[in-house]
């Protein structure tokens, strides 16, 4: 049989009702047999191989003449020593259909996963013999896996960039727009969705050169935006993609949603871009009194407060403008708002949502967070850019980049060493910082340089818990989730204090930081933070994970007060779409979507994924998002916000059964629970009694 | 089209005029007194389930599509006019003609639905050709719909019953269609989407599977429901007549099937998945299956594709997926609001 067809049995009941994962396994095992032994290109010594690939230009030279054959040899043989094997099907396939160097017809392949794990190893390493052993180390044994763009392009002579992330201001004028979609054009072409900030551009029917009702508004700039985005691919690796965020009192909020009602015109219609919308606490606020909500005229407002829309923290002033005759206002009703977001939710599963004031709150640096990017994971600040007339740059303001990679909790939890585990992976992210430099854009390329941003995120929580015999959700699993971060969180920022002492730098702006002036760790120092439950104290204590203690933080606070911290911002908890498959783990930190996944995209087509350590004995911890609700998985978020400086994908699952009115709730929910951010809303519609596919594990509820 | 058309020449034939009749008289639809709570279930789901093929970013496909060779290609064509041509007979004449054997109001309502839907997807593989082919191309494939002898012959019979006087045995060709005719179309794109290829079209496709397996479902539930009301030698008579019409269309299915997929080695695993199909149909009816297992076993890739759940995962920078609904929209009460 097959390998897709033995794949797709896994979907379907074995003859005594059992879900047939050795049918996936004969699947992963027939994949080599048939298609990847026979089609990749066999090499006599690694010698030969290295010569002949950096001659035909596939890998790049530089990379590997930072180092010593005979130490090349000796990664490469410690590699190959761990006998690294996929465990499911849609790892394997996933892994050489989308990440492994091919020849360039595209037809046979020149690497093998411990070939990708040792490049990438070695080119983030950059001469450095001992981080290269901690990374091909962390990554074979799955501790850590960098985010996609990275594992995809180090080392190769053509790729695109290693950075996953950006995300863009753009201005009310038209330099700034075009700029906007130019930098769009650009990094999408080098390989990372791109968001961008729409809260500042004037609304439709605001006056240009002080004459009323010339202004498009901000859908056409959408639809400029969508079309650059499907224009340009990372040499047709990954699709471009990009991400609008709006301010929920921009007078165009409602437009801005209707792009994505099932029947909104082909004019307006917005397919392939995804939305945003910023809410901060006054609009909740709004709404529980059952007011009106004023939506405020960027223009106007930029005119009056002197600065951009965007940056004008709406809570405090919201008052003062609805006041201010000097600036242009419309009205809806708040709650109305809300159940619109609900509908569009239902319709689309957009927009995310940013809640600005939680956000802002906990933000350590010194600035505004008025945005998120693709996946609403990344919250960091950023300045604006503005030009000359011929376009040049006056003012090089701050955007953002980031580049992510994750860790496997499971795995790391079973690390001999759990802070280097957390110090390799900060130090290979840091690299890919100090490796990207994006000038094509230039207020990307600055930003970076004076940041040093990564985003440490985490994956296969559903996967351990249920391996611990841990309900996810359940008062064990939330207070394991408050324990992990916490601990995640003391080694991640000890890692970037000690590249701050052997480089002497920090990132700029530390000195006006919470971290130089101790107000960021008063919460650790003042407070114990241990597991609530026995259960979380022997999984640690048996593990062997040190817990850190008040004492352990006032020493670090002590050092990073002195010598600072490298990274200006350090966690970001991603969705882990692909790398969570490679890395046969449950994905970032959600429950399950389904006992068996059906997994569909572009390159693969359908195929299917059993959760991680899931056999025909523990079912009963995989409940899947659904079954779990919105409450457990909110608690569970909320456990890890509080110790992670950005954000984390935190999508919702609701059964067709819900109505706006539960998806209003979960909001609300997520934001008194101090939620920073709202990715996708899921949902899942059940076949009606009687058009059921008999046999189909993903049927069953 | 100027060779025969077996829907425009039923219309427009003088002599098959006066079959399709309209309801005798009309009462106002009271949705708040509903004799049959499946009316309402299916109606609510048909609601829910509402889209237009225009989300679906089948662009997204060309660097697909143009991977195919150029038999792939024309195959495909020639599969999607074929299911085209279904589609337009159950929009404009099958589920119009149900409407007058109601057995309640809401049911005509229903119907109405059910036809609407069907012009939806017959329109949804134009947009497919639209985006994927040449004018020449589409031109040619519509040609080759119209010449085919056996797709013609299908098409043929099931018009023919359609204008039969007997309800139920329209609701026996209705379900026939809607579970059985459909699927030796609805292969290939599960087939090429299992493959990485048109996953976008896919997705439509899936859309449009979702939709008649609720059409196919609840028809033969109204077929099941009316064959309580008839004597017992009436339903024994009806019960010959469905086998015997699912023998005639399965003959010609098998032929049809051979005309299209021959070229490309598939024909064995389709008339498997014709038999799978078969039985489902009969099993909407309320009948037992006629094909037995061993003839039934359609590969799994197939088969797992076709669940008519919306639960897969999917990525959102690729698709648009196949999983999203209209919501029912619920005002917020002040508790909600208690924080």
């Amino acid at each position: 049989m097959d390998y897709h067809s033995l794949n797709a049995m896994l979907n379907l009941y074995g003859p005594n009702g059992e879900i047939q994962f050795e049918k996936d396994r004969e699947a992963a095992r027939e994949y080599f047999l048939q298609h990847v032994n026979q089609n990749t290109v066999f090499f006599h010594s690694l010698k030969e191989r290295l010569d002949y690939l950096v001659e035909k230009e596939y890998y790049e030279q530089a990379v590997l003449d930072e180092y010593s054959f005979e130490f090349i040899q000796k990664l490469n043989d410690f590699a190959y020593s761990k006998k690294f094997r996929f465990e499911t099907f849609l790892g394997a396939f996933k892994y050489y259909t989308s990440y492994t160097l091919k020849t360039f017809d595209g037809k046979r392949y020149l690497e093998r996963f411990e070939d990708r794990v040792v490049m990438t190893a070695l080119g983030l390493a950059r001469g450095d013999e001992q981080l290269a052993l901690d990374l091909v180390e962390e990554i074979i044994a799955g501790r850590f896996q960098p985010a996609t763009p990275t594992f995809l392009n180090t080392g190769k002579a053509q790729r695109g960039e290693l950075v996953s992330c950006f995300l863009l201001r753009i201005e009310d004028n038209m330099e700034s727009i075009a700029r906007g979609i130019n930098s769009a054009l650009q990094l999408s072409k080098r390989g990372g969705g791109v968001a961008l900030l729409l809260s500042n551009i004037r609304e439709s029917g605001a006056p240009i050169k002080q004459i009323e009702n010339q202004s498009s508004g901000i859908i056409p700039v959408m639809k400029l935006l969508e079309d650059s985005f499907s224009y340009a691919n990372q040499l047709g690796a990954r699709q471009g993609a990009g991400a609008v965020y709006l301010s929920a009192h921009h007078p165009d909020i409602m437009r801005f949603l209707d792009t994505k009602r099932e029947n909104a015109d082909e004019k307006i219609r917005i397919k392939t871009l995804s939305l945003g919308v910023v809410v901060p606490d006054i609009t909740f606020e709004l709404a529980k009194n059952n007011e009106d909500m004023y939506l405020f005229s960027p223009y106007d407002v930029e005119k009056v407060y002197g600065k951009p829309f965007g940056d004008v923290p709406l809570t405090e002033n919201y008052r003062d403008m609805v006041n201010d005759a000097r600036i242009k206002k419309t009205k809806i009703n708040a709650r109305e708002f809300f159940q619109t977001l609900a509908e569009i939710q239902f319709e689309s599963g957009y927009p995310y949502i940013v809640f600005e004031d939680t956000v802002n709150a906990a933000n350590p640096i010194k600035g505004r967070i008025n945005m998120s990017n693709l996946c609403s994971e990344i919250l960091q600040v950023n300045t604006p850019t503005t030009y000359h007339e011929d376009l040049s740059y006056n003012v090089i303001g701050k955007d953002i980049s980031c580049n992510l990679g994750s860790l496997n909790i499971a795995l790391t939890m079973d690390s001999p060493d759990f802070g280097k585990t957390v110090e390799t992976a900060i130090r290979g992210l840091t690299s890919v910082s100090n490796q990207s430099h994006i000038t094509s854009v230039r207020s990307i390329e600055d930003g970076n340089d004076k940041s040093h941003a990564i985003g440490l995120g985490q994956m296969n929580l559903h996967g351990y818990l249920a391996r611990e015999r841990v309900f996810y959700g359940s008062e064990e699993g939330v207070d394991f989730t408050n324990i992990y971060f916490y601990t995640v969180l003391f080694h991640a920022l000890r890692a970037s204090n000690t590249i701050a002492i052997e480089r002497g730098e920090v990132f700029e702006g530390f000195a006006d930081s919470k971290y130089a002036s101790g107000e960021f760790f008063d919460k650790y120092t003042e407070q114990a933070w241990v597991p609530a439950t026995e259960k979380v104290a022997g999984m640690f204590a048996d593990s062997g994970v040190h817990i850190p203690t008040q004492d352990d933080w006032r020493e670090l606070k002590a050092s990073i007060q002195e010598h600072g911290i490298y990274n200006q911002n350090l966690q970001a908890v991603p969705p882990t779409g692909s790398i969570s498959y490679i890395n046969n783990s449950t994905a970032s930190i959600h429950p399950i979507a389904s006992k068996i996944e059906i997994r569909k995209e572009g390159k693969l087509g359908r195929v299917y994924y059993p959760a991680a350590f899931m056999t025909n004995d523990n079912l009963e911890y995989y409940q899947d998002a659904y079954e779990i609700g919105y409450e457990k998985v909110i608690d569970t978020y909320a456990a890890a916000t509080q110790h992670v400086d950005q954000g984390l994908s935190l999508t919702l699952f609701f059964k067709d059964t819900a109505t706006t009115r539960d998806i209003n709730k979960a909001q609300i929910y997520a934001w008194k629970k101090g939620i920073k951010t709202i990715y996708y809303i899921r949902l899942r519609q059940m076949a009606l009694e009687g058009t059921e596919l008999d046999m189909c594990v993903s049927c069953t509820l | 089209m100027t060779l025969t058309d077996p829907v425009n020449s039923a219309k427009n034939d003088p002599a098959h005029a006066g079959k399709i009749k309209l309801v005798d008289h009309v009462n106002a639809i009271n949705w708040n007194k509903i004799q049959d709570d499946k009316d309402l279930e299916v109606w609510n789901r048909l609601v829910n389930n509402f889209w237009l093929p225009e989300k679906v970013p089948l662009s997204n496909d060309i660097q697909s599509w143009n991977t195919l060779t150029p038999e792939e290609q024309q195959l495909t064509m020639r599969v999607f006019t074929g299911l085209t041509l279904l589609d337009t007979i159950q929009g404009t004449v099958g589920a119009v003609s149900l409407i007058p054997d109601s057995l309640t109001p809401h049911e005509e309502a229903v119907y109405t639905n059910i036809a609407f839907m069907e012009s939806v997807h017959a329109k949804s593989y134009s947009s497919i050709f639209s985006t994927l082919c040449s004018t020449k191309e589409i031109d040619d494939a519509f040609r080759w719909s119209v010449e085919n002898e056996n797709l013609q012959k299908k098409a043929s019979i099931v018009m023919e019953y359609y204008r039969g006087d007997s309800p139920l045995k329209r609701k026996v060709a209705s379900t026939l269609l809607e579970s059985f005719l459909f699927y030796s179309g609805f292969y290939l794109p599960m087939y090429w989407s299992s493959r990485a290829k048109l996953t976008n079209t896919a997705d439509l496709i899936r859309l449009i599977i979702r939709d008649e397996a609720v059409h196919g479902y609840y028809i033969g539930y109204k077929f099941q429901r009316g064959l309580e009301l008839v004597s017992e030698a009436e339903r024994e008579d009806i019960k010959d007549y469905t086998f015997s019409l699912l023998y005639e269309l399965y003959d010609n299915e098998v032929q049809y099937t051979q005309d299209l997929y021959d070229g490309v080695g598939l024909t064995e695993d389709v008339k498997k998945f014709l038999h799978y199909n078969a039985n489902k149909a009969l099993m909407n009816l309320g009948y037992e299956p006629m094909f037995p297992k061993s003839v039934t076993d359609v590969n799994p890739a197939i088969l797992s594709a076709l669940s008519p759940n919306a639960d897969e995962n999917h990525d959102f920078f690729s698709g648009s997926g196949s999983s999203y609904v209209i919501g029912k929209a619920v005002n917020t009460e002040d508790e909600d609001w208690d924080f």
